[in-house]
């Protein structure tokens, strides 16, 4: 066990690793057919020891991404000795320790001479999971089973054979076929990560492995917490906030945080945090946790490797029975969208101690998806409109807030549509997508622009369900940048009628020909906007994405500095 | 007597390989010269002349050149490094900022200080004009002429050089940007102008936008460069052909490449993958990885019967979608630093110390251990006979650099951490090898690997070791074996059009006219380029998805499938073209197929340089032998004296066992203690596991030849 360490095969064994789930993370990209997978990338991809301890880990949408190592280890614990080589294992169950129920993991143990020496796994968002609505956004849930099909461990191949009874119960509650090839594209995936972690161990031993992976964990860790070091030792408070639980008008929630960080620990407390809702606007507790870690890991070092070292200095307790962390069997859908507000109430807490590594707020997440049937071929669409949700980051010290980058949860690894796959994919005709002018935060590094999105739909009889916040409080300011705008939905139809759906709302029988108008608006600014550089804002105001009034206004600009 | 020569400018070198009907190939390098890129071709042809027998004057020598092919980094460069040229931009209204906003990418996600690029156009010259086709090219709005003409006002007023025109859905009807070009030449005839549809008339909008935002951008810069190039080769009577070398792997004349300058944004290292393929050949081979491993990056790509090709390439962060080889860079090469993370691990790249101040044994400034320095204290590299003694490498500065930086804050002696920089160096490329067989689906122990570039062959076992490759293949011409392949080079014209059609129900008639349109535009440039109807030759292929997917798959379908509308059998191209990228097909779901885009590669077959097999000298390579010199094995983790010979002085048969050093006097070959050396009947060194003589079907004499298998075990 205790094979004497290498320093120069340590790090040949950390880029192999990283090198294992960006190709599992490639096959995933090109065989999966639902576009939230291929074109929106939901999805993870990763290596675990045969404890379950992350090795490393493709976090295309990172806030999928640490709920894995979690349910790695209930797994094996789950199933004890009756663990085979050639299971695959699905899971998705929130109230053991799952995130979000639409996102569905694959597990494959892997084993070299019968022991049990790793796992792969891949977890993804899938198109649809049963439960009441198609797609699983159904602001009317109050509990689980409202929501989706519920899979705790299970095995859907035992020692290289399907159980075909068990695979059947599960899709047969599943309404899109599409579904079932992209769980085979994960299994694909699982056996490609599998294939080449076995041609590492068959190469270095299985005792070289085991030491030298611990020897990572601990140089990792080192990292983390020569980062945490950085932040001088205390305990600071923030807020974030959260409007609307889907079901009562006016409804409001305060996510609160208490960090305490001593020497090389941080330990994140959301014990003061608002009850759970009775809605479907409730975290579960790995999505909080991936919510909290995402955004510490943007204040840290990037290059910092992402294993089980670089959580070990994180401590994260939110109680049962917060918004945060809802306890069974409330409904969770919403869960992952309580990013922004948690991150919002980080930001805050730390920005006194940490000013130059905070950003000020970002756009929140307001997003809607249309269907339909396109009368151009009588077939269904279905659009989630990706290129319409994108709005600004928050400044910082240092660096402009990014412009259009969408939601923190996914910092800018979700795609837009293109504009013309979109007009050949559905009926609508786009009308605009552009920077929104002025909608970011004024700061000396001001927040991003966020977008404007307008189209005309082209179905009758068509269904948009929106979900998402940020039209009632805008990204905020920090250090005296101000705030981004507000987001908005807004439906004009052809006889003038103008429709504004709540932030989690389902409209039907909306008429061809109805304008469809979003606002995703731009981030927070940081500092000052006075000490803004004035080459910058002459090129800003000729460039339109500030206005020659805002610039006056809000940067102190006169007419002689515009010449 | 044809003579040719290849020319490839590098960031440092600008190599020459001159090939005749009478003599082997010879290889030129001279210093780059970046501030006219032609002085340097204008002194190495003046080389060249001087080393004939008897010595020429240039004045004599030029105008005895039949062809010269020549890649450039002219466009690569310049929108690397920001400088393209003021461009304006013509667009539908409503989404003018598509070219700034690339879809809302940022690729460093947890990366807050990571910034958007520059974008190509700025957005005050970024021109929203009202008109509008639909999703099938029917026109809903005119287009607004006011506007155009008022956007060009503002251009001239600017100063705009070079104006792009790319309207939503002209892929499916090119009238709108038909009639705003016309008003952009007649009100600005001295402007350089991209048109979209001329260039890429293929559905996706943003992809297109780049394209031809990219073209402008390097348009003028490109025009200029041959202006420059022309005037110096007809100063020195040069009367024979020039084609420029293109992304895609052929070459064009340098009227096409001045209108569509962004096919030459991969100009420089596209000579390379076709190359590799012609030194398998004698081993009854029709592919190969090649690799090219310079003082900053390390390129690698795929070749099976031909180079591999993409039609998503990026450039700079922006998107270009015309087809261009698909070449993998990482950043790796011999000037790549060594430092230790946070958490102490040892790395390698991708910051550089490039050619100047270059690696500590430069001794040019620089104090930072590059993989050069880490070569040297190994013993990889003789610091006398570095670029054939033409430079002094400082074995001392190279020990210090490491011994500072790596050795002594890991606690290792200067000769560990110098074979830990090599061992990382050589695993970054071996993941990078990885990315661009394993994404496209190919097992890389199947592949013969082909590495070029002076520090190539340096590193290619341990890199082939770590891949399980059983085979390398290192050419006589490896140190520039892109400008080798530019003279192996055919004339290519890539042309696309969008045509969304399930396979129920194509309409033939549509689908053949489309096609024989392509295909006659083809013909035309190749009649303009005096090619022959005999060496003509046109390929056809689709872009399909199973509906509902996202990414289409691009494969040849024969013409005669085509004129025969067998949908069957082209299903089933496409099924297996599937399968083998992706693992998987839809064949058993009866999945429906969609066609998006239909293409055409119209190619003038050219004259290739002559290559005589050498005759079967013997397998004692004794007469080669220089002496002997300790260098680091790694097999062992310890240095050894293993023989040295001259590389120069190896005829075909002899065989050398590892480990080895063989020098030439632009590369090093290291054979390590896995494999054995024969040199092949092109005269290429054949490196190939110990025992696996048979993979060397050329290199023994030729009854010993049998049946290769690449895949060992």
């Amino acid at each position: 066990m205790s094979a004497k360490i290498d320093p120069i095969l340590l790090s040949v064994y950390a880029r192999t690793f990283k090198s294992i789930t960006d190709e599992m993370s490639i096959s995933m990209e090109q065989t999966t057919r639902s576009p939230i997978l291929c074109e929106a990338k939901d999805y993870v991809t990763g290596l675990y020891d045969g404890d379950g301890n992350m090795l490393e880990q493709t976090e295309n949408l990172p806030i999928l991404a640490f709920s894995l190592a979690p349910v790695c280890k209930y797994i094996k614990e789950y199933f004890g000795d009756e663990i085979y080589p050639g299971d695959v294992i699905f899971h998705n169950d929130v109230f053991s320790l799952g995130n979000q129920n639409n996102d569905v993991a694959a597990f494959k143990p892997v084993f070299l001479d019968d022991k049990l020496v790793a796992w792969t796994a891949v977890k993804g968002h899938q198109a649809d999971i049963g439960g009441n609505v198609a797609g699983g956004y159904n602001p009317n849930a109050v509990e689980v089973w409202q929501e989706a099909l519920r899979i705790p461990p299970v095995k859907v191949v035992e020692r290289g054979k399907l159980r075909k009874d068990v695979w059947n119960l599960i899709f047969a509650n599943v309404r899109l076929d599409i579904v079932q090839h992209d769980m085979k594209a994960e299994m694909g995936a699982c056996t490609v990560g599998e294939r080449r972690l076995l041609e590492l161990l068959k190469k270095y031993g299985v005792d070289s492995y085991e030491s030298h992976k611990q020897a990572l964990f601990d140089a990792t860790r080192k990292m983390m917490e020569a980062e945490i070091s950085k932040i001088p030792n205390g305990n600071y408070s923030g807020e974030g906030y959260v409007y609307f639980d889907g079901r009562h008008v006016g409804s409001k929630f305060t996510i609160r945080v208490d960090i305490e960080v001593q020497d090389r620990h941080i330990k994140f407390d959301y014990s003061r945090t608002d009850a759970q809702t009775n809605g479907f606007v409730n975290g579960t507790f790995t999505s909080s946790a991936s919510a909290t870690i995402l955004t510490l890991l943007q204040m840290v070092n990037p290059d910092i490797p992402h294993n089980e070292g670089m959580v070990q200095p994180i401590e994260i307790v939110i109680p049962v029975g917060t918004i945060l962390n809802a306890a069974y069997p409330k409904a969770t859908t919403f869960g992952n969208h309580l990013c922004p507000p948690n991150a919002d109430a980080i930001q805050r807490a730390l920005a006194p101690v940490m000013p130059d590594r905070v950003t000020a707020g970002w756009n929140n997440l307001l997003a809607s998806l249309t269907t339909g049937i396109d009368p151009g071929n009588n077939e269904k669409y279905v659009d989630i409109g990706f290129m319409g949700l994108k709005g600004g980051s928050g400044g910082m010290l240092g660096t402009d807030g990014y412009d259009h980058i969408g939601m923190i949860d996914a910092s800018g690894g979700v795609l837009d549509q293109d504009y013309e796959m979109f007009e050949q994919q559905t009926p609508h005709t786009l009308i605009k997508h552009e920077l929104l002018p002025d909608s970011a935060g004024a700061g000396e590094w001001r927040g991003g622009l966020g977008v404007e999105t307008i189209f005309e739909i082209g179905s009758d009889d068509t269904q948009l369900v929106t979900f998402g916040d940020g039209d009632f409080e805008p990204a905020f300011g920090l250090f005296g940048g101000g705030e981004g705008g507000l987001n908005f939905i807004r439906l004009n139809y052809p006889d003038g009628q103008t429709v504004v759906p709540k932030n989690k709302d389902l409209i039907t029988g909306v008429p061809k020909g109805t304008v469809y108008h979003q606002v995703a608006s731009g981030g927070g600014g940081y500092g000052n906007p006075k000490k803004r550089d004035r080459k910058l804002l002459r090129e800003e105001v000729r460039n339109g994405v500030i206005s020659k009034e805002a610039a006056m206004r809000d940067y102190g600009m006169t007419e002689a500095d515009l010449k | 007597m044809t003579l040719k020569i290849g020319i490839d400018v590098g960031g440092t070198f600008t190599d020459f390989v001159v090939t005749r009907d009478d003599a082997e190939p010879a290889i030129f390098k001279t210093l780059s010269t970046p501030s006219d890129p032609s002085i340097a071709v204008v002194n190495g042809l003046t080389d060249i002349a001087a080393s004939m027998n008897p010595p020429q004057t240039l004045e004599a020598f030029a105008p005895g050149i039949d062809t010269i092919v020549h890649g450039t980094t002219v466009t690569t460069n310049a929108t690397l490094t920001g400088t393209g040229a003021k461009c304006g931009l013509l667009t539908t209204e409503g989404v003018r900022d598509a070219l700034e906003m690339r879809r809302g990418i940022r690729e460093e996600q947890y990366n807050n200080r990571y910034t958007n690029v520059k974008p190509l156009v700025p957005r005050y010259l970024r021109a929203g004009i009202k008109g509008r086709l639909d999703r099938g090219g029917r026109e809903t709005r005119p287009l607004d002429l006011d506007e155009v003409k008022q956007a060009i006002a503002l251009f001239k007023q600017e100063g705009v050089q070079a104006v792009s025109i790319c309207f939503m859905n002209s892929f499916a009807n090119p009238v709108h940007e038909q009639t705003a070009a016309e008003l952009v030449r007649r009100e600005m005839p001295d402007a350089y102008l991209s048109v979209s549809t001329d260039l890429l008339p293929s559905i996706r909008f943003y992809e297109r936008v780049s394209t031809t935002a990219l073209n402008s951008y390097v348009g003028p810069k490109l025009n200029h460069y041959l202006d420059q190039l022309v005037g110096r080769l007809k100063g020195i009577g040069f009367k024979g052909l020039l084609l420029i070398m293109q992304s895609n792997g052929g070459v064009i004349t340098p009227q096409l490449a001045r209108e569509k300058a962004a096919l030459t944004l991969l100009s420089g290292p596209a000579g390379g993958p076709g190359a590799g393929l012609f030194y398998v050949r004698p081993h009854g081979q029709n592919k190969c990885i090649t690799t090219d491993m310079g003082g900053t990056s390390f390129e690698a790509s795929v070749a099976v019967d031909a180079p591999m090709i993409k039609n998503d390439g990026e450039i700079a962060r922006h998107k270009i979608a015309l087809p261009m080889l698909d070449i993998h860079t990482i950043g790796a090469g011999g000037g790549s630093i060594g430092w230790l993370d946070e958490g102490g691990l040892l790395r390698m790249g991708p910051q550089s110390a490039g050619a100047d101040p270059g690696p500590a044994c430069y001794s040019k400034g620089g104090t930072l251990p590059a993989t050069t320095d880490a070569n040297v204290v190994l013993g990889y590299l003789d610091p006398g006979f570095f670029a054939g003694g033409k430079m002094q490498l400082d074995v001392a500065a190279a020990r210090q650099a490491i011994e500072e930086h790596i050795a002594k804050p890991m606690g290792l002696s200067i000769e560990e951490a110098a074979a830990g920089m090599y061992r990382v160096a050589c695993n970054n490329m071996a993941q990078g090898v990885r990315e661009v067989t394993i994404k496209r689906g190919f097992d890389p122990r199947e592949f013969p690997f082909i590495p070029a570039g002076g520090a190539g062959p340096i590193h290619s076992c341990l890199i082939c070791q770590e891949l399980e490759i059983p085979l390398q293949i290192v050419p006589r011409e490896s140190s520039v074996l892109c400008a080798f392949g530019m003279l192996m080079s055919e004339l290519k014209h890539d042309f696309v059009r969008t045509f969304v059609a399930r396979f129920e129900s194509i309409d033939w008639p549509q689908l053949t006219t489309i096609i024989d349109e392509m295909a006659s535009e083809g013909a035309r440039q190749l009649v303009e380029e005096r090619i022959p109807e005999a060496r003509r030759r046109y390929d056809v292929k689709l872009d399909c998805r199973y509906i509902k997917q996202y990414h289409e798959v691009s494969f040849l379908v024969p013409r005669e499938l085509i004129a025969q509308r067998d949908t069957t059998a082209i299903a089933r191209a496409f099924h297996a073209e599937h399968n083998r990228l992706y693992g998987y097909s839809l064949e058993q779901e009866n999945t429906p197929i969609e066609i998006i885009n239909v293409r055409v590669q119209a190619i003038g077959v050219t004259d290739k340089p002559a290559y005589r097999e050498e005759a079967w000298a013997d397998a004692d390579a004794a007469h080669a032998l220089k002496g002997k010199r300790s260098v680091y094995i790694p097999e062992t983790k310890a240095f050894s004296e293993i023989p040295v010979y001259d590389g120069h002085a190896m005829r075909f048969g002899n065989r050398v066992d590892g480990p080895a050093m063989i020098e030439q006097e632009t590369t090093a070959i290291f054979v390590s203690a896995s494999f054995d050396c024969a040199v092949d009947s092109l005269g290429s060194f054949v490196l190939f596991q110990k025992g696996r003589e048979d993979l060397c079907r050329s290199g023994f004499s030729p009854t010993a030849a049998k049946e290769p298998s690449m895949v060992s075990g």
